[in-house]
């Protein structure tokens, strides 16, 4: 598919959304599935959004890329907001903690990665890369 | 669909209903719904979501702040809500806080 490039703005989060859905179709993915992706770079969009640009000072573009083959989805987001590694992130140890109790951190990423076959992530040249991928079942 | 939240409440029963996509941009109004119902007290906190097609972890946090709000005594509904997202509340371990019900049951939530 055509990429996409949006402001790394929390506004942006529908069409990000929408790109994936189209990804998803395309490729045929069941509605769980396809939720699941849509959920998985919803969240990891938005910490990039936030934390990666907006509370660190800075603006910029996210640019977005699905490449489908054989079934498989890989959805490719690349900024060039601060470098963040979802995958160095620990599991919240407190999801059995009743909600009055509760630190509200890391739901996101825990989400990102319990919604996709594999998460990987790069940082290169200045860029973070998050890729995103679903295999056929 | 663009995200929607109105909010009544009678007889010490508030509830809120959502619509439409609630993400992080949106969460802000889910928020604002809370901290409006939660002034007049509510003893229990119903959530109409059988029109909410997505729900990010930035609505999961304003089920946090709620039970924090409101204290751990109020108890919190959670009616409706579509597979999709019931399974994001039960990945998340937020099913052991809340009440979950398929269809509004006026004998279990107003007794």
């Amino acid at each position: 598919m055509e990429s996409l490039t949006l402001p790394a703005t929390l506004e942006s989060l529908k069409a990000i959304r929408e790109y994936v859905g189209l990804a998803s179709s395309t490729a045929g993915l069941s509605k769980d599935r396809s939720y699941g992706l849509a959920l998985a770079v919803d969240e990891i969009a938005t910490n990039i959004i936030t934390h990666g640009y907006q509370e660190a000072g800075l603006a910029g573009d996210i640019v977005m890329q699905a490449d489908i083959s054989d079934g498989t989805v890989e959805i490719t987001i690349k900024d060039n907001g601060m470098a963040f590694n979802p995958l160095t992130h620990i599991e919240p140890d407190d999801l059995e903690t009743p909600l009055d109790e509760r630190s509200v951190g890391g739901l996101g990423i825990f989400l990102a990665q319990k919604n996709v076959d594999e998460l990987r992530y790069g940082y290169v040249d200045g860029q973070n890369i998050n890729i995103f991928v679903i295999r056929p079942k | 669909m663009a995200f929607g939240v109105t909010t009544e409440q009678t007889n010490g029963i508030a509830k809120i209903s959502l619509s439409g996509e609630l993400d992080a941009s949106s969460a802000a109004d889910f928020r604002t719904a809370v901290e409006q119902v939660a002034t007049e007290k509510p003893r229990r906190l119903v959530l109409m979501m059988d029109k909410l097609t997505f729900m990010a972890s930035a609505g999961l946090r304003i089920l946090v702040f709620a039970k924090q709000k409101m204290g751990r005594e109020v108890d919190i509904f959670i009616v409706g809500a579509h597979d999709a997202v019931l399974e994001t509340i039960e990945m998340t371990g937020f099913h052991h806080s809340v009440i979950l019900l398929d269809d509004y049951d006026a004998a279990q939530i107003e007794s």
